[in-house]
């Protein structure tokens, strides 16, 4: 029973982690006090994964954190299939979406309703996803449920229906929720920049796919893409909270035991990205939306895969850009009062992913965040970043770090994103000292080779007679695409005749 | 090191022979582990509630402000939000942003938040910092020191942040209207985010006399959860707080008492971006204090938790009238909101939607819920409370809530039992209590295609249009 908390400072929540630093004592003037220093530091224990291949090929990983140790008497869990968005087929776009989504509403033995019943009887909830390279259910629930909450998982990971009419009933929600997300600058916004960087290729469509291609999906792909990727060799399922490995592993082997491993190889899947890289030229885009009440803008470029020996580089070079502190948020809220919060993502993934900083602000001002985010970038490159400030953000970034393993479900989380990319799960104990050995001119020397503002985009989604004038002086090549005009589906983004059928009132 | 935290816990494991493998199964009720704390005034009237946890070496700091949206100056609504904004500026000892420098920049993390009764602001911070925060926690509510410009940028972002979070998304307009439509009297009718027309308004001055009206120890509550020594932590916060004087003007209350709702009040709005239709409906519930509480959280988990859920099951999955369906208890100090929010699927009428709410609400008078459904309320809502206790901070807000709404922090252990024993008659009880049709407020929210043109005619037509465009893209 807690009241709805509301208006925080700041969307953006980073957290702990000891960390060694003492900060500059502030001059002593008259009757000014200065804050006490810290006292030593204590290390942070943190959990060993250990893990099992079983026959069948499932890789099964556990992570204790018992309520001996002060944990709650809660277990989430995780079974990830390695594949997701990126395998859609280019006119089936959301398929792997649609697919996740209807794992939960029903299986050979179990209708919809039944699955949810049993589930939340037991006081959980299962979250059936996919993203970009992969697809993943997840449940937390009180240690004492695990079992019967596990083998509702196990039953809709292996065993779903596809029945036709949850098909539709899940295909008009889609569309629905579609046409609500859509109307947000800032959903619309990324979704232009996917198509911006990656064009045609796999990465370059919406995850939920379009009003178009959501309604060409029919029974017989999903079954299909069940079949081809659903499989225990091809799927990881890891377990975290307060249960003995032993008993893990017991019960992984009792609900996934007998899952047959699907005869013939897995797909292997080419997501171009590499390919849409090199095709990719610079874009200004505005998408004209007069009924917006902010401007949404976006600088998208390449960023990386998860497995670049840059990695630990880029995310230290990102961490001075963005979080609270960081320089975009210090000269686009804290500086300027023109946005609620700007920040940048760069989101690795197995191939390529995207780099992207963005802000909110109001129309008029959408031109003047879009040259910040640009120099900002540019500043990156030009100049050291100074020790002074470096040594705060790795401390930021290795406390947010910290802070996502605070709770079972952000641990076993961070352990399947390692699994995924066929990380060491060792990577966990090493990650202070990765970022910690990242220095000055590492990110200088980064940020000029792959961080360059010559291959980043502009995307704003807003009131465009409220900043194109003053866009257009800083960028001669500015695209302007009414929202009407905007065709998602294709890589130049624009409707091809006057076809206005699919549009909606 | 003593250790408070960590009580035995009620969880039977029994070993079964199933299969080929033996697997722990379940049996047993869990429970949620009891949080020890101590809770001591100082003598200015802070009142200190802390509570060991050494399983990770962090710690959370809440400072819970007894003043809150409703607190805002007449002309002035969003005041008490802008002004949290503010607290990140500069003090006497501090400059703009310090309080970043000290949490951020060490691993640690700040925010605050703003509601209708309270203000809180929170910081995570590795535990060897702890002296450091409590000192400029202090510093901040002894010596707050803000200029013009600091003022100025900090108001233009609250501005940005109403325009990001009400302009902009497709129902953020519905959410304004249902403060203001819900409420007549008591100040919760302005919503706590403000406008920007009285945001503008608001000035250095009036900063200065909320921070001398409000921010006393006497009006906060200071809560530690997590990697302390206690005999330290009490030396540390008497050092600091105990030298805050308490002022001797007594804390302005709100008195203002909302009328009961005599007769249902109906409201159709229309907005621009609004893709499909939504509706509210919004009935006044008892303050969270209020011992009907218990049994309206287990009434609206009834309803509305999770997808086996009888809104979800009738609303959104056999007549798919919705997209989403849900009940909210937004409890509060004084006289709360329960609401019904609906956004319809497309080709759905408001009207249908709102017969089937009213349907659910009926059924749950007339009939008791079910053992089962009974039951599973109550696992999800102890599952929740698990959850949020799987962090200091998250403990610390559980600590909060009590001492400073309920004004018993023991609740954060009692409450649960008191959940548990809530039985379908109670249930059924405060359905039939608080649901009356005269007790309710219904607010369409249309899109602006749907608002009738001026002449009958006109009207007429465009109906007609709306309604084969719906039914075409069935």
């Amino acid at each position: 029973m807690t009241a709805i908390k509301i208006f925080g400072r700041a969307i953006l929540t980073t957290f702990l982690v000891a960390i060694v630093l003492s900060f500059a004592a502030t001059p002593t003037f008259a009757q000014q006090e200065t804050p006490p220093p810290p006292a030593a530091p204590r290390s942070p224990v943190l959990p060993v994964p250990v893990e099992k291949v079983m026959t069948n090929g499932l890789r099964v990983i556990v992570v204790e954190r018992t309520t001996a140790k002060g944990g709650m008497p809660l277990v989430s869990a995780q079974l990830f299939i390695k594949n997701g968005g990126e395998v859609d087929p280019s006119n089936l776009s959301g398929l792997a979406n649609l697919t996740a989504a209807l794992l939960t509403e029903g299986t050979a033995t179990r209708t919809a309703p039944q699955i949810a019943q049993a589930i939340e009887a037991l006081g959980g909830s299962l979250d059936a996803r996919a993203r970009w390279d992969a697809s993943s259910v997840n449940l937390t629930i009180m240690s004492s449920k695990l079992t019967p909450a596990l083998a509702i998982l196990a039953d809709v990971v292996r065993h779903p229906a596809f029945k036709d009419e949850e098909i539709e009933r899940q295909r008009q929600q889609l569309l629905d929720q579609l046409s609500v997300a859509l109307r947000q600058p800032g959903a619309l916004a990324n979704a232009v920049a996917s198509r911006v960087l990656f064009g045609e290729t796999p990465y370059g469509h919406l995850l939920t796919g379009t009003p178009e291609t959501i309604k060409r999906i029919t029974r017989d792909d999903i079954v299909k893409f069940h079949a081809t990727y659903y499989r225990p060799d091809n799927a990881v399922l890891v377990i975290g909270g307060d249960i003995k490995a032993a008993d893990a592993f017991k019960l992984a082997e009792k609900l996934f035991g007998d899952w047959q491993k699907t005869p013939g190889m897995i797909p292997t899947v080419n997501t171009s990205a590499r390919e849409a890289i090199t095709k990719f030229k610079p874009r200004v885009l505005v998408i004209d939306k007069p009924d917006a009440g902010q401007a949404a803008v976006l600088l998208v470029r390449p960023g990386l895969p998860r497995k670049d020996p840059d990695y630990f580089r880029a995310v230290v070079t990102n961490a001075v850009l963005s979080g609270f502190s960081g320089r975009l948020n210090q000269e686009i809220r804290i500086k300027r009062g023109l946005s609620y919060g700007a920040r940048s993502v760069l989101e690795t993934r197995r191939d390529i992913g995207p780099f992207i900083a963005s802000a909110q602000t109001k129309n008029q001002t959408g031109a003047e965040v879009a040259s910040l985010l640009m120099s900002e970038l540019k500043r990156l490159s030009d100049e050291p970043v100074n020790d002074t400030e470096l040594t705060p953000r790795k401390a930021t970034l290795i406390g947010g770090f910290g802070s996502s393993l605070e709770t079972n479900a952000g641990l076993v989380g961070q352990v399947a994103a390692l699994a995924l990319n066929n990380l060491n799960l060792d990577e966990i104990n090493h990650y202070i000292a990765n970022v910690q050995g990242v220095t000055a001119g590492d990110i200088q020397k980064f940020a000029g080779a792959r961080l360059g503002t010559d291959a980043s985009s502009i995307v704003i989604v807003g009131n465009a007679s409220a900043f194109l004038d003053s866009l257009r002086k800083q960028f001669p090549n500015v695209e302007v695409i009414r929202e009407a005009d905007l065709d998602l589906n294709s890589p130049t983004l624009r409707k091809s005749g006057g076809d206005s059928s699919q549009m909606k009132p | 090191m003593r250790r408070l935290h960590g009580m035995p816990l009620i969880l039977f494991v029994i070993f079964l022979l199933s299969g080929h493998a033996l697997v722990p199964t379940v049996s047993a009720q869990t429970s949620v582990p009891r949080l020890n704390f101590k809770d001591r005034t100082l003598s200015n009237g802070l009142r200190v509630i802390s509570a060991e946890d050494h399983s990770s070496p962090t710690v959370a700091i809440n400072v819970w402000y007894h003043v809150g949206s409703k607190d805002d100056p007449e002309g002035r609504s969003g005041f008490a939000h802008l002004f949290e904004h503010i607290m990140f500026k500069s003090t006497k000892n501090m400059k703009s942003e310090m309080m970043d420098r000290l949490t951020e920049d060490v691993g640690g993390m700040n925010n605050a938040f703003t509601a209708d009764d309270m203000t809180v602001y929170y910081e995570v911070i590795p535990s060897n910092y702890l002296e450091t925060l409590i000192w400029a926690e202090s510093d901040r509510l002894a010596t707050l020191n803000v200029n013009e410009d600091n003022f100025k940028s900090e108001r233009a972002v609250v501005e940005e942040e109403f325009r990001q979070s009400y302009a902009t998304p497709p129902y953020g307009k519905l959410r304004l209207l249902t403060e203001q439509k819900s409420f007549t009297v008591h100040p919760y009718r302005r919503p706590g985010i403000g406008s920007i027309e009285e945001l503008e308004a608001a000035s250095l001055d009036d900063v200065r006399a909320f921070h001398n009206t409000y921010y006393r120890p006497d009006n906060a509550t200071l809560i530690i959860v997590g990697d302390f020594d206690q005999k330290q932590l009490d030396a540390w916060v008497d050092k600091y707080f105990a030298r805050i004087p308490k002022p001797s003007a007594p804390i302005p209350r709100i008195t203002a008492k909302e009328p009961e709702r005599t007769s249902e009040k109906r409201y159709t709005e229309y907005g621009t971006n609004v893709p499909l239709p939504a509706i509210t409906l919004t009935y006044l519930a008892p303050p969270e204090a209020s011992d009907d509480a218990f049994a309206l959280t287990v009434a609206d988990a009834v309803l509305s938790n999770g997808t086996s859920s009888r809104l979800y099951q009738s609303l959104v999955y056999n007549q798919q009238l919705a997209q989403t369906a849900t009940s909210v208890l937004d409890l509060r100090e004084d006289p709360a909101l329960f609401l019904f929010r609906v956004i319809l699927a497309s080709g759905k009428k408001p009207e249908d939607a709102e017969r089937s709410v009213l349907a659910e609400i009926k059924r749950m008078q007339d009939e008791p819920v079910t053992a089962a459904e009974l039951d599973k309320a109550k696992n999800l809502l102890v599952t929740a409370q698990l959850r949020e206790r799987e962090t200091n901070n998250g403990k610390a807000q559980a600590l909060g809530n009590a001492a400073v709404l309920l004004k018993d922090p023991n609740r954060v252990n009692t409450d649960i039992e008191r959940l548990q024993k809530v039985t379908a008659a109670d249930v059924q009880r405060v359905m039939r209590k608080y649901f009356s049709d005269t007790n309710r407020v219904v607010i369409y929210y249309l899109p602006q295609s749907m608002k009738p043109a001026a002449s009958a005619a006109n009207m007429n037509e465009k109906k007609q249009a709306t309604d084969d465009k719906a039914g075409a893209r069935r």
